[in-house]
């Protein structure tokens, strides 16, 4: 973090409150991630050759980009530039959303379900969190564009703004480690 | 620095006032409220498993039964009693301690007391269900179907969920609020001791309740939608390797604000600065890091393997090492203490013996055959209420008799209290003392009921009278503050003449703590204030304590 990357070189205290709450969330995503890593060997199934990493490759760069609007939405001069970047970064995840609920029907058309294997039921529990995790957001990068686009997100809401931010860009890297943990890596 | 609207406990008898409250002096009294409130539920259920157990093949309650009330005591015990009062303790008193207005966040802090209450009555409502009953470490696959087909075990979960929940709440807030809200002049190293322990528990917090989160949160995957996680394929250890990287640093987060409060406690009724400072705090980190290394030493029968055990056992013994600085430190603070035998004093005292004496056992699980022997068995029971009964619950007894006074603005009476800590102090030593004795005779833990073996009947008859004077005790600890709150000896400002910042607001704390703070230039801001002539800021390193708190017919000697 250089103090660059802040408009103010001090964060306000909701920055670090969210900061140390990320600390306890990424501890249950790596746990889980674990031991998703330690079962899936005892699987049966046809385990990570289900999934399609190309498939999900577009769903997973929208979810990335919207992490690039949210960088620089508080950058831009203009407040419906602004609130249209915040605004932008919404409709990514929800985009993300949909891919993801795509992913699902497309599985379970094909029979994996949470029961089915050892490889899917890490599966279902890691992205379903994480999924979780991307839908609590959209109503906060709604509630940024709105309080962006009337002028409202001044420095008295810098606390709001740089929590909800921090939080979005730690769904999407644990979306970075996700993907690269269940569709690209072919397991231990 | 955000805004901070000053905002204080509400008179009294306006209830929806205080529940709407987001003052971290209300939501500290309503945190420890909980917790008696559920003390007492846990408190019966343990009288009714003495009760059960007072006679060889006694019929009281049914096997089923027992397995459950066991399970609502542990749990009750652990998530609804100790934890609510230590967080109760820590939300008022950091911020007094610091001298900050309020929490970082207030309304989060609200939100953290509620969730942990909201836990407490899912618990309890599981009673109508059937509660879970495959203890309070839920292993699986016991805990799983289909040897848990009842809804219980999903209570217990969610539960379990919620309390973890509003806990990491409350412990983002202390931290956040030990960083940014210190009073100027005050430094990390001039913290009181309380403010540090708990500052470093909430860092174990925010590590370890994650792990039981996603634990729980497997475990219900596997229960409602049929994973693998745990049985059918899973993996029943991955339970306890997860359960327990939880669980052993969940026994450090009990015991390190009762240190908290025992470390400001002997101080103050010793006259005397606290023996190395540093070495108590400092240990209080290593404590922090080694809690999660120990964790596989509950799990020594499992057949780990020779190295991971002897590893484990290695870093048991290590962790034994902070925790006895602390406890020297403690021994070296009375040394030549000018001691005032007051109630909180007692309780510490107590707590000093006891510990050490449940912190021995504790080293004893450490010595593999010690542990494959005793395992699972009555002398696990009596270590483990060793250290949290004779050690956290009393610290908070004193905590409670020494806080008090500012909670309050009036003093606890003496007579009823000498009254009570004699009865609840021998009576815990008789519940668990006996216990150790039947655990290596080989009483195992968990069972409704024993055969008439040699002894047996003795000392489980003893253990429950003993329960018995306890639960006098108790009732009589809680008579005493609901009848001193009333007619209680008015206390002022600072009643023990203590010398941390606390002390320095009126009792009860006005809205906003502090009109006025002293200038802080060492540990003990009110002893500069009181002796100008002799000011910690001017001594820092007081070691050898040769002046100004001891008896005034050494006074010459050290001259």
């Amino acid at each position: 973090m250089s103090a660059a990357a802040a408009p103010s070189a001090r964060r306000p205290d909701a920055y670090w409150g969210m900061a140390v709450f990320l600390v306890t969330d990424a501890v249950i995503f790596l746990l889980l991630l674990v031991a998703h890593a330690f079962l899936r060997r005892q699987g049966h199934g046809p385990g990570a050759g289900a999934l399609s990493a190309a498939a999900m490759l577009p769903w997973s760069a929208a979810l990335w980009a919207s992490s690039a609007a949210l960088v620089l939405a508080p950058r831009v001069r203009r407040a419906w530039a602004s609130a249209a970047l915040y605004g932008l970064g919404a409709l990514l995840g929800a985009a993300f959303l949909l891919g993801q609920g795509l992913e699902y029907r497309h599985l379970l058309a094909q029979g994996h379900t949470v029961t089915s294997d050892l490889f899917f039921t890490g599966f279902y529990t890691l992205t379903a969190l994480h999924g979780l995790h991307v839908f609590l957001g959209l109503p906060l990068l709604t509630a940024l564009a709105t309080l962006a686009a009337r002028g409202r997100l001044t420095e008295r809401r810098a606390g709001f703004r740089e929590a909800a931010t921090l939080y979005w860009h730690f769904v999407d890297a644990v979306w970075v480690v996700l993907y690269a943990a269940l569709y690209v890596w072919g397991g231990p | 620095m955000s805004l901070i609207l000053p905002t204080s406990p509400p008179e009294s008898g306006r209830v929806a006032r205080w529940l709407a409250s987001t003052d971290h002096k209300a939501i500290g009294i309503l945190y420890v409220l909980t917790g008696m409130v559920f003390m007492l539920l846990g408190g019966l259920e343990a009288l009714a498993m003495r009760a059960q157990l007072a006679r060889p093949n006694a019929t009281l309650i049914t096997a089923q039964t027992y397995n459950e009330v066991f399970t609502l005591h542990g749990t009750t015990m652990i998530f609804f009693v100790v934890m609510p009062m230590l967080l109760g303790f820590s939300n008022y008193l950091v911020p007094l301690q610091i001298g900050a207005r309020d929490m970082a966040f207030p309304r989060l802090n609200a939100f953290g007391l509620w969730l942990t209450v909201m836990g407490g009555l899912l618990l309890y409502a599981s009673v109508l269900v059937g509660p879970a009953d495959a203890g309070w470490f839920s292993y699986a696959p016991l805990s799983e179907k289909p040897y848990a087909m009842g809804e219980g075990t999903d209570f217990w979960i969610a539960a379990l969920l919620f309390a973890g929940f509003g806990t990491t709440l409350t412990a983002i807030n202390v931290i956040v609020t030990a960083i940014r809200y210190r009073a100027p002049g005050m430094g990390l190293w001039q913290m009181p001791m309380f403010a540090w322990m708990a500052f470093v528990n909430a860092f174990i917090i925010t590590f370890a309740l994650p792990c039981l989160s996603a634990a729980l949160l497997m475990l219900e995957v596997d229960r409602r939608l049929g994973g693998h996680f745990f049985s059918h394929g899973g993996s029943a250890l991955l339970w306890q390797h997860y359960f327990w990287l939880f669980g052993h640093p969940e026994v450090y987060i009990m015991i390190l604000p009762a240190w908290g409060i025992i470390s400001e406690v002997i101080p103050v009724f010793s006259r005397k600065p606290i023996f190395g400072y540093e070495f108590v705090a400092g240990s209080s980190v290593a404590i922090a890091l080694l809690s999660f290394a120990v964790y596989a030493h509950h799990m020594f029968v499992v057949g780990l393997g020779r190295p991971v055990n002897l590893a484990f056992a290695a870093s048991t013994m290590l962790i034994a090492i902070p925790t006895g600085v602390k406890v020297a430190n403690w021994v070296a603070t009375l040394w030549k203490g000018s001691i005032r035998f007051e109630l909180p004093m007692l309780y510490a005292l107590a707590f000093i013996v006891q510990f050490t004496f449940g912190g021995v056992t504790g080293v004893s699980f450490a010595v593999l055959p010690i542990d494959w022997q005793v395992t699972d068995s009555y002398y696990v029971v009596a270590h483990m209420h060793y250290v949290l009964m004779g050690g956290t619950i009393f610290a908070l007894l004193s905590g409670l008799h020494y806080y008090f006074p500012k909670v309050t603005g009036r003093h606890l009476t003496r007579s009823l209290g000498m009254w009570s800590f004699w009865l609840v102090t021998l009576g815990f030593n008789g519940v668990f003392l006996v216990q150790h004795a039947l655990g290596l005779m080989g009483m195992p833990r968990r069972v409704y009921t024993y055969p008439d073996l040699p002894g047996w009947g003795l000392l489980n008859v003893l253990s429950t009278l003993s329960a018995g004077l306890l639960g006098v005790g108790m009732t009589m600890i809680l008579w005493n503050i609901l009848r001193s709150l009333r007619v209680g000896e008015v206390a002022g400002a600072n009643p023990w003449n203590a010398w941390t910042l606390e002390w320095w607001c009126a009792s009860p704390p006005p809205p906003g703590n502090f009109t006025d703070l002293p200038p802080i230039r060492s540990r003990r801001p009110l002893w500069d204030l009181a002796h100008p002539e002799d000011t910690d800021a001017d001594r820092p390193r007081r070691h050898d304590q040769t002046h100004g708190h001891i008896r005034p017919e050494e006074r010459e000697h050290h001259q």
